[in-house]
């Protein structure tokens, strides 16, 4: 299979993801009705039907560690952030949920997952499984919502103040650089399955010959993305606690008058 | 809100003036800021005129083709240690100097949070400098470049001593710049004066704020490839040499982690000069001071992960260019933002052309230059074509003279009036300012086409080809007028302190509180603080019926200055263990012949590990019982916790032991090198734990500890440091124990 039949062959809308993104949408338009913002939902669907069904999808099963390492960044990182975005202003987590709001959880939890899913065994049985990439993706969602929501939860006051804030995302921004440091320059390879992919499109002669990448290269590109662009997301959300810190005191005031 | 009224200070513990008037003898022993900072001056423009007669004595070889003036070893050691002083020597205590000088008086605290350790971060320079030029008696200097790349600067091939002093001597001034940074981040976060809030810091405190934090993430990382380095001299280590199993090319990756950042040290504190300069002699406040402010953290976020670009050449591979082309690329906004910024400030304002303000505009065109050229830099294929040029000598002397020297001479004509009283004469300024600039660009300007024309930087000399020759008589012609610059300096600076035109508070009709107070400063800095409800706090007093907007509340929130100082030392240290564990993850996933983790015994290892961690619990219990002034029980609780201490200690001591028993040492191999630096170090830090514990066991039966008083502030804080000992063991320990059990 050459690069052109690849890119237009390998889309994969399967009925349940379809049924799925649908019944979400539905959900979320009962709940929040008008008063939410459902760009950000809607955008947060497309994203993730993309990254499943695309031919991205189709690279980062079981072909390319790096087509997988974009699916973890959009999945803990843009995916969660957007779908926090698009809830009302006014949302709150119901009580007995709290819990899982501590700054230091939700940071081990959003780091955490990155160097779980990362560890060789789980990485290998995710790109093995179909259950258990399942549970990678949910729980990839999940705990990049719950990282998330110490920086954008739709109500100031559950936000961590911008200091805060920047300590928390600048050590995230450390801690991911770490394990992309380690990826990109481990000799070995620390996600077995992607080294010799059971080939099933019949497209591993066009990825190692005609785009040049052998399992060295690929995983040294996939540890680059997660040290590199990774931690920029990080660092924009960095100066966007900044820019809160000289934006919320007029605001503030404006409330006092 | 804005009226004449002031905020009287504390006064209670200022010494009385009869008391101290014998410090005005005792430089030697000042802990006051004023005084640090002008021996941080001074220091620096003695190396200066140093390093300046080594770049004097390079451009003079250089000057003509095939100059046999120099022996090529002379050149290299003089190459050497023109970069390292320059930037260890001059620049950085020059800055560190302005900073200690206006920093303090800028957001209105009496001094420094940590007067002492100020004064400690002071005499690093002097000994570091001392260290390095002792080397010259020592056999040679250094000859390795101010990079010392590996293998080059390891035993086989710089066999004498001059790489050692180099290195001992950029670790204690990496110490002392650490020093300095947790002093700063303390000061600025605990010590500032009524009204003054994070928002309304001027930019020059904003922006070093920003800057300590890069020095507390690059330094530590310069102190451990030093340490490493000098394990490999001196103990036969093998983390840099290819023969047993080292990499040299870690080094370049360790070393380039901090030489970027370091570039960042340098020019925040520039880019925060120009900040004062522009707004004040331009008559207009700074245009979008939140931008310049936003744009150093974007610097120093970004600077930490851009370093590869200093290593297009060095066959990192394809994919690993191309992303630190794209990061690198980034960098420019955030400056490019600054400039912006300052021109904006500039246009529509009433621009008065006294010599700070003909600095800053100097540094602007220069730094635009050196922009221009860094971004062709960040282009890998550009590189390759240019970074072993001339081309590059001219990038980076844009930034280091042009911009960051320009914006220190341009510091200095500003705040000489507050540290002397007296202003620095106008005309003499001038002339500096000419020669220098002319000079400047004489030498460099050219050097762009002599790298372009193909001419290798750190040669000692060259073939006489075509058009060779001629430029580099030009550029050698430029130092003639930077000597004479410098000289009518030093003379303009002996003058004016005695003779020059009295200055009163406020020269320049500037707005920051510096200037609120007398030239120079008394003892305790302010009398009363005017008060503080924007970024102009004197524009307000002057103009009471048109202030500038108020910006926030007043509210200003101060921590405990030596929790803060400590958390800002384990911040740094963080980064000291952090490139340790990772240096030695790198040689455990590349195993070499010879002993491994494997062999390691797990089990005696657990049984100390328990007793550490127990030490962190014992010592809480400690604290509590400090609190509840139950003293016997805070001696027993302290008591334990040291003796736990040290059983880990000896378990460690017998864990060597048994490994020298059986032959494993520090040379065994690079597992061993990375395994003995990693766990020594550790070790080390628990020791340093166990005298400062030992020290306040002695002030808890003194009866000199007590909670809420600062003893009691300071138990709590090396409590952090010992609590932060403990957490670097659960990674050393998972990292080198635990992690070959896994399979």
């Amino acid at each position: 299979m050459n690069t052109n039949e690849f890119l237009s062959m390998a889309w994969r809308f399967n009925s349940l993801l379809l049924v799925l993104a649908g019944l979400a949408c539905g959900g979320y338009f009962i709940a929040f009705g008008g008063r939410g913002r459902p760009g950000y939902f809607v955008a947060a669907g497309i994203i993730f039907v993309l990254a499943l069904a695309s031919p991205l999808g189709a690279l980062a099963d079981g072909y390319l560690f790096s087509a997988h390492m974009i699916q973890h960044i959009l999945f803990l990182l843009i995916v969660p952030a957007l779908l926090l975005l698009s809830l009302p202003r006014s949302f709150q987590l119901p009580a007995w949920l709290h819990v899982v709001t501590y700054p230091v959880l939700a940071w081990v939890a959003g780091v955490g997952a990155m160097w779980l899913w990362h560890a060789p065994i789980l990485c290998n049985a995710a790109s093995v499984s179909s259950r258990v990439f399942a549970l990678q993706t949910t729980s990839l969602i999940l705990m990049g919502s719950l990282f998330w929501w110490q920086i954008i939860a739709p109500r100031e006051s559950d936000r961590l103040s911008p200091a805060a804030g920047i300590a928390y995302l600048f050590t995230a921004c450390v801690a991911c650089s770490v394990l992309g440091m380690i990826l990109t320059f481990a000799p070995v390879s620390l996600c077995p399955a992607y080294q010799h992919p059971a080939d099933q499109l019949g497209l591993l002669g066009t990825i190692r010959g005609q785009w040049g990448l052998t399992s060295e290269r690929d995983q040294q590109i996939g540890g680059l993305l997660m040290w590199v662009p990774m931690c920029l997301i990080y660092a924009t959300a960095i100066l966007a606690q900044f820019a809160r810190f000289h934006a919320d005191a007029p605001q503030m005031e404006k409330h006092h008058a | 809100m804005n009226g004449t009224t002031t905020v009287t200070m504390f006064r209670d513990a200022v010494l009385d003036p009869a008391k101290r008037a014998h410090y005005r003898l005792a430089w030697l022993s000042t802990v006051d800021h004023k005084r640090i900072a002008v021996l941080y001056l001074m220091t620096a423009l003695v190396f200066f005129v140093i390093g300046g007669m080594e770049a004097f004595f390079i451009r003079l070889q250089l000057a003509v083709p095939n100059n046999h003036l120099l022996h090529p070893d002379t050149f290299n050691q003089l190459f050497t240690m023109h970069g390292t002083t320059m930037l260890f020597l001059v620049a950085m205590p020059a800055l560190f100097g302005l900073v200690n000088y206006v920093l303090p008086l800028q957001i209105g605290a009496r001094d420094m949070a940590f007067p002492r350790l100020n004064a400690f971060g002071f005499w690093c320079v002097p000994l570091g400098g001392i260290l390095l030029h002792f080397s010259v008696l020592a056999g040679g200097a250094p000859a390795v470049g101010w990079f010392a790349y590996t293998p080059l600067s390891l035993t086989p091939y710089s066999s004498l001593l001059g790489v050692d002093y180099w290195a001992i001597s950029l670790f204690v001034l990496g110490t002392g710049s650490i020093s300095f940074a947790v002093n700063v981040v303390a000061t600025v976060v605990s010590l500032r004066g009524p009204g003054m809030t994070m928002r309304r810091l001027p930019l020059f405190t904003w922006i070093n704020f920003v800057n300590a934090f890069i020095i507390l993430m690059a330094l530590p990382i310069l102190n451990a490839a030093l340490a490493m380095l000098l394990v490999d001299r001196q103990l036969s280590g093998h983390f840099f040499l290819p023969l047993g199993g080292g990499s040299p090319i870690l080094w370049q990756h360790i070393f380039w982690a901090f030489g970027h950042p370091e570039v960042y040290i340098l020019a925040l504190p520039a880019f925060g000069i120009i900040s004062e300069l522009i707004p004040v002699f331009s008559r207009k406040p700074i245009f979008g001071y939140e931008f310049v402010a936003g744009s150093s953290v974007a610097i120093a976020v970004l600077s930490m992960g851009v370093w590869a670009h200093h290593m297009f050449t060095v066959g990192m591979g394809r994919t690993m260019d191309l992303f630190f082309v794209i990061a690198s690329m980034l960098i420019s906004i955030p400056t490019g933002v600054k400039v912006l910024n300052w021109t904006a400030t500039m246009i529509g304002g009433r621009i008065q052309f006294r010599v700070p303000m003909l600095y800053a505009i100097a540094f602007l065109l220069q730094f635009l230059c050196a922009g221009l050229t860094g971004i062709s830099h960040a282009s890998a294929a550009l590189d390759w074509q240019t970074k072993n040029s001339y081309f590059l000598v001219a990038h980076f002397h844009f930034v280091a003279v042009g911009a960051i020297v320009f914006a220190i001479l341009g510091g200095i004509q500003y705040w000489f009036p507050k540290m002397s009283g007296r202003m620095l004469s106008e005309s003499l300024g001038k002339w500096t300012f000419w020669l220098m600039t002319i000079g400047f660009n004489l030498t460099f300007i050219i050097q762009h086409f002599l790298g372009l024309l193909g001419m290798p930087r750190r040669v000692y000399t060259y073939p006489d080809l075509p058009h060779w020759g001629w430029m580099n008589m030009l550029s050698t012609s430029g130092v003639f007028f930077m000597s004479a610059a410098s000289l009518i300096l030093v003379w303009n600076i002996l003058t004016s302190f005695f003779r020059g035109k009295i200055a009163g508070d406020n020269p320049w009709n500037a707005w920051t509180l510096e200037w609120a107070t007398t030239s120079p400063p008394p003892h305790e800095n302010f009398l009363a603080l005017p008060p503080i409800h924007s970024r102009r706090p004197l524009w307000d007093l002057a103009n009471p019926d048109r202030p500038d907007p108020v910006v926030g509340d007043d509210q200003v929130v101060l921590p405990n200055h030596n929790k803060v100082g400590i958390l800002s030392f384990i911040f740094s240290e963080a980064g000291f263990f952090g490139v340790l564990i990772l240096a030695y993850l790198y040689f455990y996933v590349h195993p070499q012949p010879g002993p491994t983790a494997k062999e390691l015994e797990v089990g005696r290892t657990l049984v100390f590990t328990v007793c550490l961690f127990a030490s962190s619990f014992t010592f809480w219990r400690a604290e509590t019982a400090l609190h509840l002034k139950r003293h016997v029980l805070m001696l027993g609780w302290l008591g334990l916790t040291i003796i736990l201490g040290a059983v880990f200690l000896v378990g460690q001591v017998t864990e060597y032991w048994k490994l020298f028993q059986s032959g494993v040492e520090v040379g065994t191999n690079v597992f061993a090198t990375a395994f003995f630096t990693l766990t020594g170090f550790h070790g080390l830090h628990v020791f340093i734990g166990l005298i400062a514990l030992l020290i306040f066991l002695w002030l808890g039966w003194m009866r000199d500890l007590v909670a809420g008083k600062g003893s009691g502030f300071a138990f709590q804080a090396v409590g952090y440091y010992w609590h932060f000992v403990d957490v670097v063991w659960v990674f050393v320990l998972f990292t080198v124990y635990i992690l070959p059990l896994i399979k």
